[in-house]
Parts: C-alpha cells; sequence; structure tokens
C-alpha cells in the first residue's frame, strides 16, 4: 500500500484519491462494476494529462503497482547479445483502482546487459486477481542511469528511482470478460528496482 | 508519467497485401514505400523496404507490427520497430477501411516503439521507450511519437 500512496506525487501521476472518486463515480453512475469505465475514454476529470514542451500531449491514467518478488539471479554470464541473468519470480501482489491480486509463482524475467551498459528486461509472469481470473503479462523494456547509481543498485542498496532511467511496456492476455479490456490497452511502466524486488507503476496510455 | 515529442512519422503504404483468415487472425500486410519523420532532435526520410504485419484479432482489435528503417538528414540509419494496437466503434472503423478521413480521437490507435542506432548522435534511441498515436489516413499513418521520460 505505501507504494502505491506515493503515486500521487509523481510528475503527472494522479492523487490516490482522485482515483478513488473518479472509482466511486464509475460506481455510483450504475456500472456493473469499477471496471465498466475502464475503456478508452478520451481523457477528463482524474486523468493525468501531460502536456510537454512542444505542446502535444500524452494521457495516461494509473492502471497499478505491481510488487514482484524475486528469487537470486541464476547468473549465465557472458553470452553472444551480452550478459546475461535469469530471475525467476517467486510472487507478488498488484494493486489499482480497478484490479488486485497476486502475482503467481513461476514466471520469470530474462535479463540482458547490453554492451553499451543498458539492462534489458524481458518478463513473463501470471496474475491472479481477487476475483480468480488469470492475466498473463509481459513486457520489454530497459534500465539505465549513471554509473553510481547502477552500482548502488547492483550492491542492494535503495535508490531514489529519479536517478535511473526504468521503463518498461507491458501487454496483456486474459479470457475473463470483467478485464477484457487488458487486451485492447498500450501500457507503460515506471520500475523502480528495491532490495526485495521490483516495483513497476503501471499507466494505461489513453 | 511524463514524455515529449520525439517525432511526427507519416508512413506511405500502397494497397495492402491480403492474406486473409490465419489461425491467429486475419492478416493483412502493408509495405512501406517510403516516408518522411520530423523532430526537435531528429529528422529524414523512411526508407522503402518495410513493412507493417497486421493482424485483426477475434475481438476486433487489429494489432500492428512495424518494422522500418529510417534516414536521417545527416546519413544515419536507424531501425524502428513498434508494436500497437487499433480498435474503436464498428462504425468508425468502417470508415476507416472505406479510406475516409476520421477523427483520431474516435478510436484507440497507440503503439510503443524501440529503436536502434549505431551512430554516436543518436545512440540516445537505444535506451528510450516511446509511445506513438496513430491517425490512419487515407495514404497511410501519421505517428505522432512521445519519448516516455
Amino acid at each position: 500500500m505505501r507504494a502505491f500512496e506515493s503515486e500521487g506525487r509523481r510528475p503527472g501521476g494522479v492523487h490516490r484519491r482522485e482515483v478513488l472518486k473518479a472509482a466511486a463515480a464509475a460506481f455510483v453512475a450504475g456500472a456493473t462494476n469499477a471496471w465498466a469505465g475502464f475503456a478508452h475514454a478520451p481523457a477528463g476529470h482524474g486523468h493525468s494529462s501531460v502536456v510537454n514542451t512542444r505542446g502535444t500531449a500524452m494521457n495516461s491514467r494509473p492502471l497499478m503497482t505491481v510488487r514482484i518478488a524475486a528469487a537470486p539471479p541464476q547468473k549465465l554470464g557472458a553470452v553472444p547479445h551480452g550478459i546475461r541473468s535469469i530471475v525467476l519470480v517467486t510472487g507478488g501482489d498488484f494493486e489499482g483502482p480497478r484490479l488486485r491480486g497476486k502475482v503467481l509463482p513461476g514466471g520469470g524475467d530474462w535479463l540482458l546487459l547490453r554492451s553499451d551498459g543498458v539492462l534489458e528486461l524481458d518478463l513473463r509472469i501470471t496474475l491472479e486477481t481477487d476475483d480468480h481470473a488469470l492475466i498473463y503479462m509481459t513486457f520489454q523494456g530497459v534500465r539505465h542511469g549513471p554509473p553510481d547509481a547502477i552500482a548502488a543498485l547492483g550492491r542492494g542498496e535503495n535508490v531514489d528511482p529519479a536517478n535511473y532511467y526504468f521503463r518498461t511496456l507491458p501487454r496483456f492476455e486474459t479470457s475473463a470478460e470483467a478485464y477484457a479490456s487488458l487486451n485492447r490497452m498500450v501500457t507503460v511502466g515506471v520500475g523502480e528496482a528495491r532490495p526485495a524486488g521490483a516495483v513497476h507503476r503501471i499507466y494505461e496510455v489513453l | 508519467m511524463t514524455s515529449r515529442l520525439l517525432m511526427t512519422l507519416q508512413v506511405v503504404v500502397p494497397p495492402p497485401q491480403r492474406l486473409g483468415g490465419v489461425p491467429h487472425g486475419t492478416r493483412v500486410i502493408a509495405a512501406i514505400t517510403g516516408g518522411t519523420f520530423d523532430g526537435p532532435r531528429l529528422r529524414g526520410k523512411v526508407l522503402a523496404g518495410g513493412g507493417d504485419w497486421t493482424l485483426s484479432r477475434s475481438d476486433s482489435v487489429l494489432e500492428l507490427d512495424l518494422r522500418i528503417t529510417l534516414e536521417t538528414d545527416d546519413g544515419a540509419l536507424i531501425s524502428m520497430s513498434s508494436f500497437g494496437l487499433r480498435h474503436g466503434p464498428p462504425e468508425v472503423l468502417a470508415a476507416l477501411a472505406r479510406g475516409e478521413s476520421v477523427d483520431p480521437s474516435t478510436y484507440y490507435f497507440r503503439t510503443a516503439a524501440r529503436f536502434e542506432a549505431s551512430a554516436q548522435r543518436y545512440e540516445y534511441l537505444n535506451r528510450l521507450i516511446a509511445i506513438a498515436y496513430g491517425d490512419r489516413r487515407a495514404s497511410g499513418p501519421i505517428y505522432t511519437v512521445e519519448e516516455i521520460l
């Protein structure tokens, strides 16, 4: 919960209470569940609307925060594309305004440290919602930053995520009607590497 | 989450190759014969030879799988790949299929893009994640590509 509460202070993030307000409004409006308001509506109240310096806008809203518990990495060493480590996922949880549940054990992240110092992520996990739907989640992403920040992460220290770039492109598959919108959305993850495992704040691109 | 404009990309698409029903959906391949891109930090032309391998899924969502090569005005080659989704109300999609101009805010057309470059001045492209907003025009799509900060 603590990680989720901090979301409101992030640039472009939506305050927690606004998310709750939006979810409550969807409920009051007679939606069968909060998820029903989840289609690709134009950005409006409660959405994050980021106007950049060039005058174009990208709209997003929080989807969920995924916290991943991982086993010690399998260090495969130097392979033709870089240095390969495989991190198996042992569990975790996820929570957002419209879905929550746990990460099932058994997935993993196939990490590749490239020759230019960028760490490539390639993750596959299964989520189980609190109402027992299964969601297959994959992402590819990149992590890089100044050498001192990356070295501190390597030592298992806590590092302010503003000091490095850790972004992912999650995709989802589900057969559950209640979560079918996940099949149709493009999302971006903002990652944070913590000693206990990675935390990903995932935003739906509106 | 914050972003900034990377470029506007327009690709030229001749009539597509309609492969029809395949195991994953309906496959249509759009060869790309050219195009242009323009942004604050890079500009140039799209080389002929790439394509967009689109798949219309059973849930009526169109998956896009694009691979193209960009050539900057200072002679660097950049590989771009993107994966995206397009969907919307049936009447809007029907109008798009007829080649009509449709307000892009009436449908969802978003892609996630990755780049590869060897030129040092474009190395930053190797390290960023980008999202594109698509606008399907009769002559081919126009993408507003945003760097995720």
